[in-house]
């Protein structure tokens, strides 16, 4: 808008000049500017209130999310969350590198070599899967006080499964739950004697005595 | 390489130092120590040859559940360790480089029982999926147990494997044969009729012997 008036003129509505210094022939262009900056409205603006607290509001939750106004805990989660560049360097030999596999190869083969937890009767295979089938034990024993069970699939132990008479006929019987698979056994009368099932095929056990096989094939099939 | 190399060393050496500690508890509570020292002797011997120490701890316990002589007893574990090894060499034999426990457990059953350790070589050849060479092995060893000449039992097992039955049918031969028993026949009449049924190889073939017509059973542990 200042900028057609005459360099003189500007000077004039700068206060440097007055009127009458002016020539007579930029006198009418000086009288003009200065009767248009005399029309300007210079009294002070004021702003509504509404607007100046909707302002002030937009400006106080600005800082809040900036961290300004939050609690330290809120602070110190974002300080941890606050994603982060970091460089790591090491400095290590080879042969530390190496050190440490060993170690810790060693470490996981010992762990898994622990001692298994104690097998119970009929959880042990023997060449077969973890499937287990119900198989009976069946002796005649006219006589006896006592018979069980032992061989592979109870780590031969003479108490873990006792038979139990079938009535006064001298049929001792009692049933496992054994894995698929093929296992040696014998009963064990009287706490002492050990007997070979006379039903089932027998192999030599090393010791001068027989042992009894049975292969468990399906859920309830036994030879 | 020289470094692979010792890695490789000190892993087996774990997991050896692993299998043998895990059987210490077993001993310690059922054996004398006498019997105890005499077996983890025979037992680190044989995890140095690769060849497995379970059964040589169930032997021991057998054994001392019997009341055997500590003497007996070691002689017995040692027996078997020997069995173990020639049951390692004769499944080698037969091309299978790394052969799992259970398939030299089964091979040791199966010279127990009388086979021969080239029989034995057999019976591993013969198998094929689904057959497992382990089942195989302790198959023939019942069969023979249920007194079928060894040389009847490889042809009867290897007819029931050539002609596809399944593994639940190789299972089921030695019950076969008891119910053949029963009815009156001897175990080699009854194995007999059931080679015949299978399609096996007739009395006076070799063990390798295939019908006419049919393919010979491809080793699945050759490369």
């Amino acid at each position: 808008m200042t900028t057609g008036y005459h360099p003189l003129v500007k000077r004039l509505l700068d206060g440097e000049l007055s009127l009458a210094e002016l020539p007579p022939e930029l006198r009418a262009e000086g009288e003009e500017a200065l009767r248009l900056v005399g029309a300007a409205d210079r009294a002070p603006v004021a702003l509504s209130p509404a607007l100046e607290e909707r302002v002030m509001a937009t400006v106080r939750g600005h800082a809040a999310s900036l961290g300004h106004a939050a609690s330290p805990g809120h602070r110190a989660w974002r300080w941890l969350n606050t994603p982060r560049d970091v460089e790591l360097r090491l400095r290590v030999r080879p042969w530390t590198v190496w050190a440490g596999a060993l170690a810790a190869a060693a470490a996981l083969a010992l762990l898994l070599g622990r001692p298994a937890p104690e097998p119970v009767p009929g959880a042990q295979a023997r060449g077969g899967t973890r499937d287990s089938v119900l198989v009976r034990f069946v002796l005649y024993a006219p006589g006896a006080h006592r018979v069980a069970v032992a061989g592979t699939f109870n780590q031969w132990d003479r108490a873990a499964a006792p038979l139990v008479p079938a009535g006064t006929s001298g049929v001792w019987t009692t049933t496992l739950a054994l894995p698929v698979g093929q296992h040696q056994y014998a009963f064990v009368v009287d706490g002492a004697r050990w007997v070979a099932d006379p039903g089932a095929p027998a192999v030599n056990d090393g010791f001068g005595r027989r042992n009894s096989i049975v292969a468990v094939t399906a859920p309830g099939a036994h030879l | 390489m020289r470094t692979i190399g010792l890695a490789a060393t000190l892993l087996l050496g774990a997991t050896l130092a692993g299998e043998l500690a895990a059987q210490q508890p077993r001993l310690d509570r059922r054996v004398s120590p006498e019997v105890q020292r005499a077996v983890q002797v025979i037992a680190a011997d044989a995890a140095a040859r690769g060849l497995p120490v379970d059964p040589l701890v169930q032997k021991a316990i057998e054994g001392a559940a019997k009341g055997v002589p500590n003497d007996r007893v070691i002689a017995a574990v040692r027996a078997l360790a020997g069995r173990l090894g020639e049951s390692m060499a004769a499944v080698r034999e037969a091309g299978v480089a790394a052969p799992g426990g259970d398939v030299v457990e089964g091979g040791a059953d199966a010279l127990n029982a009388g086979f021969s350790g080239r029989q034995v070589s057999d019976l591993v050849r013969v198998s094929r999926p689904p057959h497992d060479a382990a089942l195989t092995l302790r198959v023939a060893a019942t069969l023979a147990a249920l007194g079928v000449p060894t040389k009847q039992a490889l042809q009867l097992v290897q007819g029931t494997i050539g002609s596809d039955r399944s593994a639940s049918d190789l299972l089921g031969l030695p019950g076969q044969v008891q119910a053949g028993v029963a009815r009156g026949a001897t175990p080699a009449q009854a194995a007999a009729g059931l080679a015949r049924a299978a399609g096996g190889t007739p009395p006076g073939r070799l063990p390798d012997w295939v019908p006419p017509g049919q393919q010979k059973p491809k080793n699945p542990h050759k490369p």
